[in-house]
């Protein structure tokens, strides 16, 4: 989780420090003038970059050195005592049944959950900006809520939704002569109906992006396209999702990047189970750390996890950026 | 630097080093129980938010001390307890929960327990049995919770059931009863999976003489008693007599109101919280001990009250302890929480001397019994967790499953 917000900051904290020092062919009195310069820059920016350092930085480095070692709850108090192991705790993930599932679960939630999230938020924002004139405020505040309501309180309401004795779907089902599955209690259905819920939560801040790219496309270009007689879905193809490349591909990659993440849906609503079908890499992770206190194993899983995303992210960025020029 | 603030800081120096060495030093017990001081106290759930009304009567009657209590949530209380360890910032006094004690005694944060003051004899033998790590004393015992059965009285009526199943045979069939007589939806509410399940199956385990662990800290969860008793467990699930879906945050007190649950293994606050949420079934349930197997055995559970390793308060945190601990404390703390005493002597006055329904906790509690502390307990029951679940969903049987987790138990005590 905070590997991944780790790459952007540090291009933050070079923009706030304009070090241009040091290049060479510079005059000794260009130089020393940039020192002053340089000084300023440096204290104004200190106060972040000690609280990046110390809340960012160092946590990092630790994560990564801790991989290495065996740093188990003894080692809390004696952190020097704890074992280097070297890449022990890596190979051992590769050969770890559960992290395995959990590599998969996640896979699984990212494959199905991306596609669907950007699909219905582009949907809702195109519904929003042409289709409804009424109360269009009132829809746009009503498909952003769930971004904004803390996981608690949602998982109420979806526990109430989905419960197989008495919940919403249920007693609706039951009425027409159907009955619900038990949505949470079956393997083969957890995992679709968290992924259900995370895109529920999640086309939101989509649909916001969608909207501000719609609404960036020249008027004068769809009336073109119109006068030359496309239809609804040409207009889509040829000139909505083209021009909206940009805000589409940024949308994916942070997408991709918090279900890669997935943790809050599966620890509220199905603690991983049943038998570890809802089982993600973080709340693994989150179970070896703070349940078992295997800190080093776990600090292992974050890196591995760190690559994955870091991985997927820029090849995500080089195959959908290409395909704009 | 001038003369005088030279002089007075390595004054100040050597005054805080000898502090320090005092401190440090065995036998030292930083200030005194007489001198004015703040105790910091940490306890979890309910226990934080009433220890508050007793810190104030105990405040009056020692009025050189004043006790700050901080509340915290059982869901964030490991990793809190953990972070203060490592910092070196751990409250005076805390409550421990029992699976906790192991792993902090290891690590070397809790004062060993003064056996003089505190003795074994004064409370159940399960409940000492939690604050011991290693052959030493760690936790004094607080309150105490073990499992019995609730069941619906009504409806047993409806099913034919004339007394409390007594044994483990007739548990199964009075649940079979239940569901066809009565009606009812399920026979008995028991957790298929998840976290914690094993605090379901300890009742089946313990009573037909099996255990995770055994006294000697070996792993003896395959035994031919435990596979027996994973075996019954998994049966009412096949059986259809409880239900297999895993719900998280499932409240059996909804479905026991309502009759589709008519028998479920609770602790001591069910009972309350049946009062008040669901008055109109009361005088419909009642509760029964265990039922037997080879024995009628039930988990132990419970809190301890641990004293920080570096407390510089330590002899005003003894005498809070004792008060906390003691008969006299125990029966007031009773009265407030009704958490269970884990001073025996606070059983003889009053509703826990009389009360049918107590006398039901109080014989349970005789026999009840603890797993032994061990720094990896939570992963070590988690391992059992997952053995249960299989055998539940069907996907194992109860030898294989139990064999595939004593192998990876054995790996984790010590």
């Amino acid at each position: 989780m905070s590997l991944t917000t780790g790459p952007a900051v540090p291009q933050a904290a070079v923009d706030k420090s304009p070090d241009s020092g040091g290049k060479s062919g510079r005059t000794r009195r260009g130089r020393r003038s940039l020192s002053k310069h340089n000084l300023t820059g440096w204290l104004f920016s200190t106060p972040f970059l000690v609280l990046f350092g110390v809340f960012m930085l160092f946590p990092i480095v630790a994560t990564l050195l801790m991989s290495f070692t065996d740093f188990g709850a003894r080692n809390v108090t004696r952190p020097l005592e704890a074992e280097f192991v070297g890449l022990d705790n890596y190979t051992q993930l590769f050969q770890d049944d559960k992290f395995l599932k959990a590599l998969f679960n996640t896979a699984y939630f990212v494959v199905v959950g991306v596609p669907a999230t950007i699909v219905l938020g582009l949907l809702a924002a195109i519904l929003l900006n042409n289709g409804i004139d009424r109360a269009r405020t009132l829809f746009r505040v009503g498909f952003y809520a769930p971004v904004v309501t803390t996981i608690v309180a949602v998982a109420v309401v979806w526990r109430f939704v989905l419960d197989p004795s008495d919940g919403l779907i249920a007693s609706l089902a039951s009425e027409v002569g159907l009955t619900a599955p038990d949505f949470l209690g079956s393997e083969t259905w957890a995992m679709p109906s968290l992924i259900t819920m995370a895109v529920w939560r999640n086309l939101g801040t989509v649909m916001v992006l969608c909207i501000a790219g719609l609404q960036a496309i020249p008027a004068d270009v769809r009336e073109a396209a119109r006068l030359d007689g496309a239809g609804a879905w040409q207009e889509l193809r040829g000139i909505t999702v083209p021009l909206l490349r940009p805000t589409l591909l940024y949308a994916t990659v942070i997408t991709t990047i918090g279900y890669l993440n997935v943790f809050e849906e599966p620890f509220v609503m199905t603690q991983g189970g049943p038998s570890d079908s809802t089982l993600t890499v973080s709340l693994d992770m989150y179970r070896e750390g703070f349940n078992f206190f295997h800190m080093g194993y776990a600090s292992a899983m974050a890196y591995v996890l760190f690559v994955v995303i870091m991985g997927i992210t820029v090849l995500q960025l080089r195959l959908l950026k290409d395909n704009t020029r | 630097m001038n003369r005088a603030v030279a002089t007075g800081s390595i004054a100040l120096t050597l005054a805080s080093a000898l502090t320090l060495t005092a401190c440090g030093g065995s036998g030292g017990a930083g200030v005194a129980a007489d001198a004015k001081q703040t105790l910091t106290v940490w306890a979890m759930g309910t226990e934080g938010e009433k220890l508050g009304d007793v810190a104030k009567e105990y405040e009056k009657s020692h009025s050189n001390i004043k006790v700050k209590i901080t509340p915290i949530g059982w869901d964030v209380a490991h990793q809190k307890l953990v972070a203060a360890a490592a910092a070196g910032k751990l409250p005076d006094v805390m409550q421990m929960g029992g699976s906790y004690l192991g792993e902090f005694a290891d690590m070397g944060v809790l004062e060993p327990v003064d056996t003089k003051t505190f003795r074994e004899g004064d409370f159940f033998p399960a409940a000492w049995q939690q604050g011991s790590y290693d052959g030493k004393t760690y936790g004094v015992p607080w309150y105490v919770d073990t499992r019995v059965l609730f069941y619906r009285t009504d409806l047993a009526t409806k099913a034919g059931i004339k007394k409390a199943p007594a044994t483990m045979a007739e548990l199964q069939s009075a649940a079979e009863a239940y569901q066809k007589k009565a009606d009812t939806k399920w026979g008995l509410s028991i957790q298929p999976g998840g976290l914690d399940t094993v605090q379901s199956f300890y009742q089946f385990l313990y009573s037909a003489g099996g255990a995770v662990i055994d006294d000697n800290g070996k792993a003896v969860v395959n035994s031919d008693a435990a596979v027996k008793a994973l075996e019954n467990y998994g049966s009412y699930f096949d059986k259809g007599l409880s239900e297999k879906s895993v719900r998280p945050g499932y409240d059996v007190t909804k479905d026991f109101n309502s009759g589709a649950v008519p028998m479920f293994f609770g602790g001591p606050w069910i009972t309350n919280l049946l009062d008040e949420n669901y008055p109109d079934i009361k005088g419909k349930w009642a509760v029964a001990p265990v039922p037997a197997d080879e024995a009628s055995v039930s988990m132990a559970g419970g809190s301890s009250l641990a004293v920080s390793a570096d407390s510089d308060h330590k002899a005003a945190a003894k005498e809070l302890v004792s008060y906390l601990t003691g008969a006299k404390g125990q029966v007031d703390w009773f009265e407030r929480t009704n958490d269970l005493p884990a001073n025996t002597a606070a059983w003889k006055t009053g509703d826990l001397a009389t009360d049918p329904t107590m006398q039901v906790w109080r014989k349970q509690m005789d026999t009840a019994r603890a797993t032994p502390s061990q720094p990896k307990l939570t992963e070590i029951t988690s391992k059992v967790d997952t053995a249960i679940e299989s055998v539940t969903q069907g996907k194992s049987s109860a030898k294989a499953a139990l064999d595939k987790a004593q192998s990876e138990i054995e790996g984790l005590v010590q």
